[in-house]
Formats: structure tokens, sequence, C-alpha cells
């Protein structure tokens, strides 16, 4: 290693901490709807907004995709993938994260949207 | 193509793939971060960038994400598309970063997981429609730093070793 390559590194760490401040600064609002898509389609919207456990079977690529859902969280609870890895992730509650289960093709994005809920969730 | 460097290139190839599967059968990192990897099959097409050049490092990066698509993850679905966008992307940066900058093979290769993590974010942006994505890039980019590292210097001791042995 050179002192090019560990210029290199401060760089890097300087710009994805401050990519990080920014992101942190700007804050993460609590998220109160999900929308689920499959296959790029989106084929579920759930409010979360609601302070109970619910779950949700959605269809996913090799099989049926259950997602839990409490007031502000959503996660993949079970699935069938090689690595689970969208089920290992867990509960994501803010409106920066999203769940990406590429075996499935399940995607889910969160957000924190006031006013259209209503008029899209039923 | 000369039959030496033919075989050679196959070899480094098969090694590259045994080392992709490696690596998905111990997925040590991607239990921190989903879809983080070491990066194994990266020393081998450092390697190849350092004593062959860029046209057959491209060529066997594409053949692995052929073959280990072939063997285990299925040709042409998002995985694929995924592997290929951050392969070719990470042997291109890698290429020029080798050719154009003083950087070390360790910068190289840091220079390589970097490409490669920004690869599949854009292919995964693109494909999915997540832009929300981008977010993850700072975790995968600081990860990328120890997983350069380690594959880097261990590219470095076989090149360096290659170039002693065929003196």
């Amino acid at each position: 290693m050179n002192r090019y390559d560990f210029i290199l590194i401060s760089v890097i760490l300087f710009v994805c901490l401050l990519f990080l401040g920014i992101t942190y600064i700007n804050g993460e609002k609590d998220a109160n709807v999900a929308y689920v898509y499959y296959d790029n389609k989106l084929v579920k919207t759930i409010d979360l907004r609601i302070d109970e456990t619910k779950e949700y079977i959605v269809k996913g690529y090799n099989g049926d995709v259950v997602i839990e859902t409490k007031k502000n969280q959503i996660r993949v609870k079970e699935e069938k993938s090689p690595l689970n890895l969208c089920s290992k992730q867990g509960f994501i509650s803010s409106s920066l994260e999203t769940i990406v289960c590429l075996p499935n093709k399940v995607v889910i994005k969160i957000e924190s949207s006031n006013d259209e809920l209503d008029a899209v969730v039923r | 193509m000369e039959l030496r460097k033919l075989t050679h290139l196959s070899m480094l190839l098969a090694t590259s793939v045994v080392l992709n599967i490696i690596e998905s059968v111990i997925p040590v990192l991607g239990n921190i971060i989903p879809g983080a990897k070491l990066g194994l099959a990266n020393i081998v097409i450092l390697f190849i960038i350092y004593i062959y050049g860029f046209k057959d490092a491209i060529f066997v990066s594409i053949m692995r994400v052929l073959l280990v698509g072939i063997l285990r993850t299925g040709l042409f679905n998002i995985t694929f598309f995924f592997s290929l966008g951050g392969a070719i992307f990470s042997v291109i940066i890698m290429a020029i970063t080798h050719r154009f900058t003083k950087l070390s093979v360790v910068g190289v290769s840091i220079i390589g997981a970097i490409s490669h993590s920004i690869g599949q974010i854009i292919v995964a942006i693109s494909f999915l429609n997540a832009p929300n994505l981008i977010y993850y890039l700072p975790y995968l980019l600081i990860l990328s730093i120890p997983t350069g590292i380690i594959t880097g210097m261990i590219s470095n001791k076989v090149i360096e070793y290659y170039k002693k042995i065929s003196n």
C-alpha cells in the first residue's frame, strides 16, 4: 500500500460519512404507508398507522411471501429463497429503507406521505 | 491466442468460479448488510488485469458471470444482471485506475470493490425502479474498504509470486 491508497481510503470515508450525515440531518420520517410490488407492479398498499400486528400474504416468484406489520414498521416474515436475505433484514421503519427480495421479485417501499394516504388505502 | 495463455486463463476462470461458489456458501457479510460479499473472485480478475491486461480480464469476468449463472443462480434473471452489471463496471474502472493512477494493487482492488457496488446499485435501481436503494450505497462503500484491502493484499502476493516464478 502506498500513500495514494490512504488518500483514496480517506476520500471514500469522507464522502460516505458526509452522505450519511446529510441523510441523517434531513431526517428519516416515520413510515406510515407501505407499497408492495411484485415484478415491478404494485400489488398491495398497506396502512402502517394501525397500532397492531398484522400479517399479509402476497404472491412471490417462489411461492407466498408473508409480510408482517406493526405500527410504522414492516418486515418480510417468511419467504422461500436461497439466502433468505429479505427476511433476515427484519423490520424497516424509515422512508429511506427498502426491502428487496430478488429471488421472489418482491420489493417493499415505505413512505411517509400523509396526504394521499386516505385516498390510496382501502 | 497462445496455448499456454489460453490454458492459464481457463484455469483462472475455473478458480474464479470456485471462489464465487465458496463465498456464497459462507455469507458472513451478507448478514450485516444484505447483498454484501467479500469479492474473492476479484482476486483473479485483478491478477489478470496486471498480468494479461484489460481485454482478457473483461472476457474472463463475463465468462465467470455466465458460468456461475449456468451452475447456480440461473441465466438472464435479475440476479444475473446484477452480477453482470457489477462485474463489467468494476473491470472497466479497475483497468482505468491501474493504467492511469499511481494506486497500488490494494488501491485498485478497493476501487474494484466500490465500482462493483455502484454497478450493482445502478442495475438494481433501474431494474427495480427503487431509487431509495441509493441509501444503501454509503454502507456498501464503507464495507468495500476492508474487503478491498483483503482481496487486494492477496492479489498482490499472487502477482508478486507469479512474476517471480515466470522469470
